[in-house]
């Protein structure tokens, strides 16, 4: 049979109309400009517990308040990193303290929601968006980490039930490595932009623009000379935000930053923090004060959990609290979250010797309060 | 569920029959593959390779539902086959970390892409390729009907990239012996 010569140009234009009709054109970016500076009146205090034991080992917690003022936990957790019973656990703080962890993705969920195979979930990241409670997290099909896909699902009713994870398209090669670790930022459109890395052969920090409806409109490489990973974003003002990220060698590392004056249409590297970094997940957080803190490692190896704090948008920086230290080299205290409540009390949220998660509340008086 | 799951699920089981019906089964090879693509869906092979490979692009799909449905040759002959493997082979590193220029990127904004495929729609026509022009069509449609959120995933996809490379080593196999021959 042969078609007539004009019904495969006309189908074509019809479908080109199609696609042109979708390709987005979205505004010039720019973040949602953080509130006016306002200094923390809440007094020196700071208290720290152990979250409730979901599985004998947890990792890479995330952080959210929720629309109650209830803090929210994200952690994957199982018999041991990557297994097939590791899954993504939540938890609350209330009144009450920590509620008893309840399991929010696990490999057989994602796997019947996306209709792939996974074989292993990891990374959750937490966002709060007025009702809405947004949920990132990994999963693998084959190989480790490097092989990630990033996943998306939605609580409207804060964390008790979830909607059908869908898998985020972000890759060209088989849809792979892509992982998220650090929560979103407001972006002016009503849209979240979201530090995302890659680390398939190479690794570098990305920036995945998403639409007020949770469509990927762009993305945009942090390049940098050396190898980097978990890049997290603090926005300084509409146009400018900060990214910190992990230096993942080769050798010692330094905290490794890239800026962006546009909005995060663009995240050239910048020169590395003066902050040591052994190859290890750092938190960012803009406080309501104005400050930036940073929760990371000290050089070497993951048995110290140090904060430290800038005055300056992050051109100076000290040493304010050690949070965490051992003198066991095989010790971690380590992937540190960070958010300051709406009451501006700080919350730190970090892998305690791979057993559990640890939660840490403090003021921002007790990190002025002297010599760590 | 999503449609683009759905979408990649069913993919996987009609490239999996196609990939049967490849086989040399003789004459009930089409009917073998055919049978194939519930087996797929039913055994859970379609799901074990969507996980792997991620959703196939329409381009491929399209190949796979003309190889099921017996029509020869093949679209991806060999020049098409060069010009995937040609394309492939700067896209790929470029996209997956090799210097800071991400083209992939372009694709959730694909306004280049789209003037692109409008020339590439013209040469099509102009050269009398309606198979490519409807292969490109269906891609563009599965884009405009939300399958795919970036334009690229439509269009091309590492599995392409690999029936390309195939066509292209059987292109030069049959060319060996005959160089041989005017050689001797």
């Amino acid at each position: 049979m042969t078609l007539p010569r004009w019904l495969a140009p006309m189908l074509f234009l019809l479908a080109a109309a199609g696609a042109t009709w979708r390709a987005p054109l979205p505004a010039a970016p720019a973040f949602v400009p953080p509130p006016a500076a306002q200094a923390d009146r809440n007094p020196p205090s700071f208290a720290a517990a152990l979250l409730p034991t979901a599985a004998p080992s947890a990792h890479a917690a995330a952080l959210a308040e929720l629309a109650d003022g209830r803090i929210a936990a994200a952690w994957f957790a199982g018999s041991r990193e990557g297994a097939a019973d590791v899954a993504v656990w939540f938890a609350t703080l209330g009144a009450g303290g920590w509620s008893q962890p309840q399991t929010i993705a696990t490999r057989e969920g994602t796997a019947a929601a996306t209709r792939a195979y996974v074989r292993k979930v990891g990374n959750p990241v937490l966002y709060a968006e007025g009702s809405r409670l947004h949920l990132w997290f990994v999963s693998v099909a084959l190989g480790g980490w490097a092989g990630s896909s990033l996943n998306h699902a939605v609580s409207s009713d804060a964390g008790a039930t979830w909607s059908p994870a869908t898998k985020l398209q972000t890759s060209p090669f088989f849809n792979i490595s892509t992982l998220g670790r650090a929560p979103p930022v407001a972006l002016a459109d009503g849209g979240l932009g979201l530090p995302v890395y890659h680390e398939f052969i190479a690794k570098h920090g990305e920036w995945l623009r998403l639409a007020a409806d949770g469509r990927i409109v762009d993305k945009v490489r942090m390049a940098q000379a050396r190898r980097t990973l978990q890049p997290a974003v603090a926005v300084l003002d509409e146009q400018h935000a900060l990214a910190a990220l992990r230096d993942a060698g080769p050798g010692p590392g330094q905290i490794r930053a890239a800026t962006s004056a546009d909005g995060g249409g663009h995240w050239p590297a910048a020169d590395a923090l003066p902050l040591p970094n052994p190859n290890s997940s750092v938190a960012l957080l803009r406080l309501h004060s104005g400050r930036l803190l940073i929760a990371g490692n000290a050089a070497g190896n993951r048995n110290q959990l140090l904060l430290w704090l800038s005055d300056d948008a992050g051109k100076n920086w000290r040493l304010a609290r050690r949070v965490e230290s051992d003198t066991d080299d095989l010790v971690e205290f380590s992937y540190p979250a960070l958010l300051q409540g709406r009451d501006g009390r700080i919350h730190l949220a970090y892998t305690w010797r791979r057993q559990g998660i640890k939660h840490a509340v403090f003021s921002e008086a007790w990190l002025d309060g002297g010599p760590p | 569920m999503n449609p683009s799951a759905i979408y990649g699920w069913l993919a996987h089981a009609i490239v999996f029959g196609a990939l049967v019906s490849l086989l040399p089964l003789g004459a009930k090879r089409r009917h073998v593959g055919l049978a194939a693509v519930p087996l797929a869906l039913l055994t859970g092979i379609a799901t074990l390779l969507h996980g792997f490979a991620g959703p196939p692009s329409a381009t491929l799909l399209a190949l796979a539902v003309w190889q099921l449905a017996g029509r020869a040759p093949s679209p991806l002959n060999d020049r098409p086959a060069w010009l995937v493997i040609g394309f492939a082979v700067v896209f790929y590193p470029l996209a997956l970390g090799l210097g800071p220029f991400d083209p992939y990127a372009i694709g959730y904004q694909p306004w280049p892409l789209l003037l692109g495929s409008g020339a590439l729609a013209a040469a099509l026509w102009w050269y009398r390729r309606n198979d490519w022009l409807l292969i490109l069509a269906l891609a563009l449609a599965g884009y405009a009907g939300g399958l795919f959120a970036n334009l690229w995933d439509a269009l091309v996809d590492p599995l392409l990239v690999l029936a390309a490379v195939t066509v292209a080593i059987r292109q030069l196999a049959r060319r060996a012996p005959a160089g041989g021959k005017a050689a001797g």
